[in-house]
């Protein structure tokens, strides 16, 4: 990587390789400040007939050059760098999630600990995991070995045992490899690359187990002591085995690799990597989703601690099917307010699954789609929350206070209470015909408590601000802050439970264009106007049942941003609970519809 | 109120005759203002019968009794006598058994008059009853049974016969009222109490019944003392049977979560992912107690965990008999595993009975072996914090389960989880998860639930009636203590 000198950086062009569209963006210098100027895109060119990513890239930023009428490309199809008053950049990054990304297969001693963090970090470096073999995973060694022989990973991580702990298991799940020789996904010449990231003691003894048809990179271990995690070294390795192999072997990626200033970041780690750099840079805790056609990835960060989920088969087109089946048809239907034949439910779904371009061509096809993707998202932040946990086998401190509240190791970090940004990508978040439905999403699948800030990204320009974060992160940051996100709003929401009509908390706002006061009883939901850019002083008061973040009753002041959607101060509870039956449960979201105007024309809709 | 005459009633004419001498200068000039005795009502009536549902302890008596009487009667005095135990006959010499007042023979009787339940008939003869079965029995030498009491000429002799019959005869008199002295108007304090002093000098009129007939009390099948046992009895076992049919039926039963058990996982996963044994310690007590065999199903999970994860349990033992039960628990939990190969008896062993050589041992082997897991479960005593100490003290996740109440508290500092009493014998259903256990231990939580109200009922009535010195909270509190809890 070559040195970049911050102050002297004015244009950042950055790409981001998809398996169907290629991304470009120009960052420039305007006023001083960092500022996302033009974007382009074009059809991806990794697959034949063409078969080289950097056709694509030259596309794209083709594309940008006439744009911003700033010549980027010289005639030889290459960047021009450095920038000069007329022409190039002084920057180029790319990300790419291109092929599928990468697919990683991890091991590990214990499921839910060595195997875990092992997971953790693939998913934290932007893989996608294929499978956990671990010693407790209930498999026969016969079964496991059928199992890495059909898998078709582009690489393994390997990890086990705390430093002079355990060699005997991890050296078996070396032992299990070997044979089995798993072949990679790309190039039948290459050698499969494994990361082993376990007891140092056990080291000497993987070395022997493996023989030359695997490339093993020893790594730091990933857990030294079962109290701590220490990820980056094996998330470095697969970062470099990533380009080392991965790319290389794919087509045009030599070339690309020549012409980026950085290494080339998978997709979903340059997402993360961006969330985690604005939640330390701005002491909040975040969550991130992209929900895509196939596969939904949410990012957290708690704490300081990041966490990446994929939900490999939940999805909005590929995968809507076994979101049906996973949430199960009258979960989807609960967030409908009009009757709908099940029969054709089931053929719209087919129908996505088989014609995954397909948008919805009429207000029912929306309302269920969107029904359908609030149930998806509900599903993947689960699986996150059940994956983003504290450690396990970790010893406890305990005090006689603790007699009757005792709690195992491995409990979630994911506290809705504490969410600050909320942030939505993918295409039924980013491209719902109106914002107001996009919150209103957010809101009832995440069911964020307290105060929380809504937005979404305005042109999935995260992966490229990601990679940008990892050279350049003032330029990241202003970006972000003032291109990136599209503000929706806030949401002021109370925890707990009451009686329907009920008092649930009183508000006052003050603000430049806001100033109200009021009553939100239990059930009801509320929709104040505040701008983007506009902020107001929010003073709640929840009755004894509702905690807005201070405790059960208690007072909460603060200061809220607005947004292209507004104030929404939510009195439904949480957890959400809507009414059983299907009649009263019709009545109740149709009452939260018009309340934040989602359809305007529920009223002709025949509900 | 109608004034007495004076020479109709020599003591009054006496006490006012005192008075004038005593102290003329403060005399009253009026006439004092005494009654006579009020003549009770004769009890009428009388019955004596056996109690119903009793194991032939009490016999009722009832009389006819009205509110009106009730006015002129204080007390009803209970007499009792015996006249036969076994086949010996006796002559009745009645002794008095209990005062009763006659607002609270009233009260018992309700409508039906008077009512009142001699106790405690068979248990003991008084000395004057034994005096009088001497007389009768002088010069013999049979023995006679009362109870399960053998009386000779010796003395008492313990003895498993089963009771003698006893029968019993009873009268009542019925104890006029004392008339009270009009104390108003009194301007002397000394003639008051010298007018109160006469009063009780005076002597109540009486009225005695006639004599039941012989009454011997019987034993019958079931005690009616015990009827709300009964109840709570039934209620517990019909829950017990509902919940194991739901469960069954494949009702889910929501058992919270116990962190102690839970924990068995991640206890035996640290161990075998540091490359450590986990060491199993099952109390000190012997397999004849509960809490050792409530640590043996402990065991059992630890062991088919250990043997799914291939990590090491070791088990050393104070009593010879906990270790054979602990080696055939093991075993089979391997052998439940699937991996019989991996079972070594070796790692379960006795070590000593002595109980500090015992925790000796265990300290010494876990400062230089520093086991990972350290699981106690069963009957601890002295030795309980000095175990879980080392255990913190070497950095091992330390899971333990008594029902010893002295040594929870040690346990609760030192230890990572620890399960509480009821949760540690509830270990079984919660691992195992078989409808039938669960369902039993769903049904016994309806038990405690009740014993719970019933506390709390308990105390509340307790503390309203000592409070407000209420006679129907009284009532409450002694009907809780009489019937309910019998």
């Amino acid at each position: 990587m070559k040195k970049i000198d911050p102050d002297k950086v004015n244009v950042i062009l950055a790409t981001d390789c998809g398996s169907t569209t290629t991304k470009a963006i120009l960052i420039q210098k305007v006023d001083g400040a960092y500022r996302q100027t033009h974007r382009g895109e074009a059809p991806s060119t990794v697959e034949e007939p063409f078969a080289d990513v950097t056709i694509g890239v030259q596309n794209s930023v083709t594309e940008v050059q006439e744009l911003a009428d700033w010549r980027l490309l010289d005639d030889d199809g290459r960047i021009i760098q450095p920038a000069t008053e007329t022409e190039g950049c002084d920057l180029y990054i790319s990300t790419s999630s291109a092929g599928g990304g990468l697919q990683m297969m991890v091991a590990g001693v214990i499921a839910e600990m060595t195997a875990a963090s092992a997971k953790r970090a693939a998913l934290g470096a932007g893989a996608i995991v294929m499978d956990v073999i671990a010693s407790n995973d209930k498999r026969r060694p016969h079964e496991q070995i059928q199992r890495i022989r059909e898998l078709r990973p582009d690489m393994i991580l390997i990890s086990g045992g705390t430093d002079g702990g355990d060699t005997k298991h991890v050296v078996a799940i070396a032992e299990l490899i070997a044979p089995a020789k798993p072949q990679p996904r790309f190039g039948g010449a290459y050698r499969m690359p494994v990361i082993y990231a376990g007891n140092h003691d056990a080291a000497p003894t993987i070395e022997n187990a493996f023989d030359e048809s695997v490339d093993l990179s020893i790594v730091a271990n990933l857990r030294p002591v079962l109290e701590r995690e220490n990820l980056n070294p094996a998330r470095d390795a697969i970062h470099d085995v990533f380009l080392e192999h991965v790319m290389a072997h794919a087509p045009g990626y030599n070339r690309l690799m020549e012409w980026t200033d950085a290494p080339i970041m998978p997709t979903p780690g340059a997402v993360g990597n961006i969330l985690q750099t604005i939640a330390e840079d701005q002491g909040i805790h975040a969550v991130g989703v992209d929900i895509g056609g196939a596969t939904t990835d949410v990012f957290s960060v708690f704490d300081g601690t990041f966490n990446r989920t994929v939900s490999a088969n939940l999805g909005m087109s590929y995968s809507i099917s076994n979101v049906c089946a996973e949430a199960t048809l009258p979960n989807i239907l609960r967030w409908v307010h009009f009757d709908m034949d099940e029969r054709e439910l089931r053929n719209r779904v087919k129908n996505k699954m088989i014609r995954p371009t397909t948008i919805p061509q009429s207000r029912e096809a929306l309302i269920f789609e969107q029904a359908v993707a609030r149930e998806a998202l509900r599903l993947a932040y689960q699986q996150h929350k059940e994956f983003a946990t504290t450690l396990k086998g970790v010893q406890q401190q305990r005090s006689v206070g603790d007699t009757f509240s005792q709690e195992t190791g491995g409990q979630t970090i994911v506290n809705n209470m504490k969410l600050n940004l909320l942030v939505a990508s993918g295409g039924v978040l980013s491209h719902a015909p109106r914002m107001n439905q996009t919150a209103m999403l957010l809101i009832d699948a995440f069911q964020p408590e307290g105060f929380t800030t809504l937005a979404k990204d305005s042109i999935f320009m995260m992966p490229h601000l990601g990679v940008t974060a990892q050279v350049h992160p003032k330029a990241a940051m202003e970006v972000f802050d003032r291109d990136c996100l599209i503000y929706l709003g806030t949401c002021v929401a109370a925890k707990g439970h009451g009686k329907e009509g009920k008092p649930c908390f009183s508000y006052r706002i003050e603000g430049d264009t806001l100033n109200e006061s009021g009553e939100i009883m239990y059930g009801e939901i509320k929709l104040l106007p505040l701008g983007l850019g506009e902020t107001a002083m929010v003073t709640v008061e929840p009755t004894k049942m509702y905690d807005m973040g201070a405790g059960l009753g208690k007072r909460v002041k603060r200061e809220v941003k607005g947004g292209t959607v507004g104030l929404v101060l939510d009195g439904r509870g949480r957890e959400l609970r809507l009414p059983e039956d299907r009649a009263t449960c019709q009545r109740t979201i149709k009452r939260w519809i018009e309340a934040l105007d989602l359809y305007p024309e529920t009223g002709s809709a025949g509900a | 109120m109608r004034p007495m005459s004076l020479l109709k009633h020599p003591f009054l004419l006496a006490l006012t005759m005192g008075l004038l001498i005593t102290g003329c200068s403060h005399a009253p000039e009026e006439e004092v203002a005494l009654t006579e005795p009020t003549q009770p009502p004769t009890p009428a009536n009388l019955k004596a019968t056996d109690h119903p549902l009793d194991k032939g302890e009490k016999i009722d008596l009832t009389w006819d009794l009205t509110e009106a009487d009730v006015e002129l009667i204080d007390v009803f005095e209970i007499h009792k006598a015996i006249t036969q135990v076994g086949d010996v006959m006796i002559e009745p010499s009645f002794e008095l058994l209990e005062a009763v007042p006659a607002k609270d023979a009233f009260r018992t009787g309700g409508k039906r008059g008077g009512k009142f339940i001699v106790d405690a008939l068979n248990r003991h003869l008084t000395a004057r009853e034994l005096k009088k079965l001497d007389e009768t029995l002088a010069g013999s030498d049979t023995p006679f049974q009362v109870g399960k009491m053998v009386y000779d000429s010796d003395g008492e002799i313990w003895d498993d016969h089963p009771t003698s019959p006893i029968s019993y005869v009873f009268k009542i008199i019925a104890v006029g009222r004392v008339p009270q002295p009009d104390g108003e108007g009194e301007a002397d304090e000394n003639a008051a109490d010298l007018l109160l002093a006469a009063t009780q000098r005076i002597e109540p009129l009486r009225a005695e019944s006639a004599v039941t007939d012989p009454i011997t009390p019987g034993i019958q099948l079931f005690d009616g003392r015990l009827g709300s046992l009964c109840v709570i009895v039934l209620i517990i076992s019909l829950s017990v049977i509902y919940f194991i049919i739901a469960a069954r039926s494949g009702k889910p039963l929501k058992i919270r979560k116990i962190a102690g058990l839970e924990a068995v996982d991640e206890a035996v996963g640290r161990a075998t992912e540091m490359g450590r044994s986990c060491l199993f310690i099952p109390g000190i007590l012997d397999m004849n107690d509960i809490q050792t065999i409530a640590a043996m199903t402990v065991l059992a999970r630890v062991s088919k965990t250990a043997a799914e994860y291939d990590a090491k349990v070791e088990v050393p033992n104070c009593r010879s008999l906990v270790m054979t039960t602990a080696r055939e628990t093991v075993q089979a939990a391997f052998l439940a595993a699937g991996r019989p190969d991996a079972y070594n008896e070796n790692l379960i062993y006795y070590v000593t009975d002595d109980q500090f050589g015992y925790v000796a041992y265990l300290q010494g082997m876990m400062v230089r072996d520093k086991p990972a897991a350290c699981f106690y479960m069963g009957a601890f005593f002295a030795e309980s914090l000095i175990l879980a100490e080392t255990g913190n003290s070497i950095g091992a996740i330390q899971v333990a389960g008594t029902a010893m109440p002295a040594q929870l508290p040690f346990f609760v500092a030192a230890c990572d989880y620890t399960l509480i009493g009821e949760e540690f014998f509830a270990a079984s259903a919660y691992l195992s998860g078989e409808p039938d256990q669960l369902g039993s231990l769903k049904g016994q939580d309806v038990g405690k639930v009740i014993v719970a109200i019933g506390l709390l009922v308990g105390a509340a009535v307790a503390t309203v009636a000592t409070i407000t010195a209420s006679p129907a909270a009284w009532d409450a509190l002694n009907f809780i203590l009489d019937k309910i809890l019998a």
